[in-house]
């Protein structure tokens, strides 16, 4: 199958890979780089289990052809943050108990960022707007709402400063 | 009960930093070296003999390195649940599945499988699978399929036509003296529909076998220990040469794995012993929906005597379950539906008759609540219509009739402790059932509050045989190791059994490590089901804690020269009780004991009793009589469990349920068409609540510690979804006046009863 390499900065740094032309950015992330963080729950842009940043908006991986990632800035789970310095959401998802299973989590917080990034200060139903596409299962949803929220906060005051 | 320092603390659970950062290995991130890909030929029909099949061009495709059906896999017949390994005689399990059959019975049914290099060819290699179909008659509905000219399914079963199983009967008092004693009978009857676990990780498997014939299995089971035994069943292993564990998370459960992950495991296997190479299989999510259990649709019904002042003196149940293609848990299920509904209120003369009936339909399984949401949408929808007719509130009905701890029931543990009356209390208030009908009239939208109230079980006993084992082994710094058999597919398990390790062992929780869901590092223990973890695995938990203290306090009592009974463990301490200046640190009591050889480790093996844990629901609706829309507008869940040893984890469990009930009630639903093909076989087309839909939700914990637990817990991964729909579907009716004998009650349902509410 033809192969063309793919460039991309992904968390910040330059990679290039050799991809196929009916890759998924998905396919490319997981199974390319090894970033399994990524998570496939339904691979038809259903379930948001695959949501990573492109270009600063929350995109579903699985239906985004990986060659249109092309020179893009892409950011996914395991970019955000390490285990000294956790970014506020997961630092929040993790305190306010909003991870069960933790299948949707990877999803659900690059969605929750891609609002904060814009938007420190927003509003439940913009929270609720944000991860409409992201489907939780095991929470309800009210700790991951609860937890956005004070993320929210965190990165006021972060800024604030 | 004593004070505690970790127990009842929400400490930081112990895989969420992992999962936090996408650092949590899940089945399916596994990779190995060489590892194939297999892919699954599906049944197009839902019953059909397969008069041939040729699987030499995809043989021949390149990259695929092995291909199975039923030609050259094991003919031994199992059953993916894990009740096959845990029926208790004189009954016997149902077995009646392949890996591979030359009979397809639903459309999804496993026909062959592929191996290849990669995925693409795994799917390509497929299509080359030739097969010629015989279609043979299919049956779709239950009370069909009981008829004589439905076609078998299975043969002939010994309970009937298309009948898995025992038929189940349970009795106590005299019932027709119950209802000769009533003032009114009441007698309905309730449509329940196929609802899907919808866990966010498909069913995967990957398997290993190695050049000594060992083989290792990462799966999504919820049931290490008993699929190890249905695995190494089939393929004729000693149980010591197959592996069964989580990689080690889950991507949720919700019952759909109860035993086998669908089969994932065994179809894996099979390709992995022909390829000589490790298999993944990882089921698409349309796979996922077609081909593997759901919760049982069917019909309950229910008939009530009552006094004038609504006093229950007879009540009749009867339940009737679509098992689908294959059995899974259909033996069970009827026998908790019955158990659940005739457990919740007193009644003298009670009788239940039920069992499941083969469709040529995906099978029903085990799905949180198991048979009891069914059970308790008819039972307090028909209290709600009592109440009504009686003119009594519906929480005064309910108070006057609930079980209390020493009535008589049929089940054959004793109900200990409850604190039901409270949780009707606490959840009135929260709701304002005081405001209830006083909402204002005239608008298009109106309001409504209803309630619902329930119990479930703490484990599996006495449906099937449960029992729990755990190690704790101390390490020479003092630090712990606890081995249990259980997963945690999200619920917190390890951290729950962690904290109540360190607790009873008196040193901090961070000294605490977990090895869990892996039939080789762990003791057998059913798994993760029932609501059974943190009361079951948690008795063993604590009972090996205690074993292990026992040690290190005969050890220390000769070192510090006090008598054993005079010593405790605290803060990582063994100090005397009475004079706390005499102590020693537990890191050095652990290592001049093993200068000594020896090593401390607690051994704990326990038989669980089971508990009631009690709830009641209450929801607030809004109903637009223009369009039929039914918005709730808060849900309220107050649950007696007993003990919460990690607050947050019960809010989260009770949270979850109540979304998973809103959809039961409002949306959910696969349905077939005249084919047998589903309709509803992926996100879009099944209705799941988002994050939009979800309502202001309260949970309540209420504690009625429960006696048979050493920190008195019950068990709640279960109870959130219990009395759900029927709370809901009170409230439409206190908001509209429309009682509806059926769920999901969709936007259309609602929309054409006030229709024709409007036409009468
Ligand atoms: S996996 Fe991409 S949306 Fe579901
Ligand atoms: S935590 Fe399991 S799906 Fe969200």
């Amino acid at each position: 199958m033809a192969k063309t390499v793919l460039k991309m900065i992904l968390n910040g740094k330059p990679v290039e890979r050799l991809v196929s032309f009916d890759d998924t950015l998905l396919d490319a992330l997981r199974e390319d780089l090894g970033l399994t963080g990524t998570k496939k729950g339904c691979g038809k842009g259903e379930c948001g289990a695959c949501t990573i940043i492109m270009n600063g908006k929350a995109v579903n991986s699985c239906i985004v052809p990986a060659l249109q990632a092309m020179d893009a800035a892409v950011e996914t789970i395991e970019g955000i943050g390490t285990v000294e310095k956790l970014h506020p959401l997961q630092e929040t998802f993790v305190d306010y108990g909003a991870i069960q299973c933790g299948f949707c989590t990877p999803g659900m917080i690059m969605s929750a960022k891609a609002l904060l990034d814009k938007n420190v200060v927003p509003s439940r139903e913009e929270i609720k707007e944000a991860i409409a596409g992201n489907v939780c299962r095991c929470t309800g949803y009210l700790k991951i709402e609860e937890a956005i929220m004070a993320a929210a906060e965190m990165m006021q005051s972060q800024q604030g400063k | 009960m004593k004070k505690t320092s970790i127990v009842g603390k929400n400490v930081r659970k112990l895989d969420s930093v992992e999962k936090a950062m996408g650092a949590a290995t899940f089945t399916t991130d596994i990779s190995l070296p060489h590892m194939l890909y297999g892919k699954v030929l599906r049944s197009p029909y839902p019953h059909a003999k397969i008069i041939n099949i040729d699987t030499s061009e995809a043989e021949k495709h390149p990259g695929v390195e092995a291909v199975v059906c039923y030609k050259n896999t094991p003919r031994v017949k199992f059953n993916t649940s894990a009740t096959s390994t845990f029926t208790i005689p004189p009954l016997q399990p149902v077995e009646d599945q392949y890996v591979f059959d030359s009979v397809v019975r639903y459309v999804g049914d496993e026909v062959a499988a592929v191996a290849a290099e990669s995925m693409e060819i795994a799917e390509q290699a497929i299509k080359l699978i030739k097969v010629e179909y015989e279609e043979l008659p299919a049956v779709f509905d239950p009370l069909e399929a009981m008829k004589t000219e439905a076609p078998l399914l299975h043969g002939q079963c010994k309970e009937g036509r298309n009948i898995p199983g025992e038929k189940i009967h349970m009795e106590m008092g005299d019932v027709e003296k119950g209802f000769e004693e009533a003032d009114e009978v009441f007698e309905h009857t309730f449509k329940l529909p196929v609802q899907k676990q919808a866990q966010m990780e498909t069913q995967a498997a990957v398997a290993k076998v190695g050049v000594d014939g060992r083989v290792t299995i990462w799966s999504t089971t919820q049931t290490p220990h008993p699929s190890q035994r249905i695995l190494a069943t089939i393929f004729g292993l000693p149980y010591s040469k197959v592996r069964v564990l989580n990689p080690p998370y889950i991507g949720g459960g919700f019952g759909v794995r109860i035993g086998l992950s669908a089969k994932a495991e065994p179809i894996a296997m099979a390709l992995a012993m022909q390829a000589k190479k490790p298999v993944k299989v990882v089921y698409d999510r349309k796979e996922d929906f077609i081909a593997s259990d759901t919760r049982h649709s069917g019909y309950v019904t229910v008939k009530t005597g009552v006094k004038k002042d609504g006093t229950f003196t007879a009540r009749k149940m009867r339940g009737l379950l679509n098992a689908g293609a294959y059995c899974s848990w259909s033996a069970e299920t009827p026998g908790v539906l019955g158990a659940m509904g005739l457990s919740v209120y007193r009644c003298a003369n009670q009788m239940y008759d039920g069992h499941s009936v083969y469709t040529n339909t995906t099978p029903g399984g085990a799905m949180r609540g198991f048979g009891n949401p069914q059970a308790m949408f008819a039972i307090e929808s028909q209290v709600d219509i009592i109440a009504e007719k009686l003119g009594l509130d519906p929480l005064d009905i309910r108070m006057k009739n609930m079980m209390k701890p020493g009535d008589q029931w049929v089940l054959p543990y004793k109900c200990q402790s409850s604190g039901l009356e409270e949780c009707i209390k606490k959840g009135a208030a929260a709701i304002n059932w005081d405001c209830r009908g006083k909402v204002e009239k005239g608008s298009t939208k109106k309001r409504g509050i209803g309630v619902g109230i329930g119990s479930h079980v703490s484990n599996a006993w006495p449906f099937c045989g449960d029992y729990s084992n755990a190690y704790i082994t101390i390490h020479q710094d003092g630090s712990v190791l606890l081995a249990t058999g259980v997963p945690d597919m999200g619920t917190g398990t390890i951290t729950t059994l962690a904290q109540m390790a360190a607790e009873t062992l008196g040193i901090s929780f961070d000294k605490v490590s977990v090895t869990f869901a892996d039939t080789e590092s762990t003791p057998f223990d059913i798994g993760s089901h029932a609501s059974r973890t943190c009361y079951a695995s948690g008795i063993a938990v604590v009972a090996a804690a205690n074993d292990a203290k026992k040690q290190i306090l005969q050890y220390a009592a000769k070192k510090m020269e006090v008598e054993e009974e005079e010593l405790q463990i605290e803060n990582n301490n063994v100090l005397a009780i009475n004079n706390p200046e005499k102590q020693l640190p537990l890191n050095k009591v652990a290592v001049d004991a093993h200068l000594e050889g020896q090593q401390f480790i607690g051994v704990g093996k326990i038989v669980p009793e089971n508990a009631p844990p009690w709830l009641a629901h209450f929801a607030e609706v809004e109903v637009d009589t223009e369009t039929g829309k039914v918005k709730v507008v808060k849900l309220v869940a107050a649950h007696d469990v007993g003990k919460a040893i990690h607050p947050q984890i019960v809010e989260g469990q009770l949270h979850g349920g109540l979304a998973q009930g809103i959809g039961y009630a409002l949306s959910e639903e696969i349905k077939y068409n005249d084919k047998g093909q589903q309709l509803n076989d992926g996100f879009h087309k099944y209705m799941l609540p988002t994050a939009v839909d979800i309502p202001e939700l309260e949970a309540i914990i209420v504690e009625a510690a429960e006696p048979s637990h050493p920190f008195g817990v019950k068990g709640v991964g279960e109870t959130g979804l219990v009395a759900t729909a029927p709370a809901i579907a009170n409230a439409i009716f206190n908001a509209i006046g429309i009682r509806f004998f059926e769920i999901p009650i969709t936007e259309e349902k609602v929309y054409k009863a006030l229709l024709n509410k409007e036409n009468e």
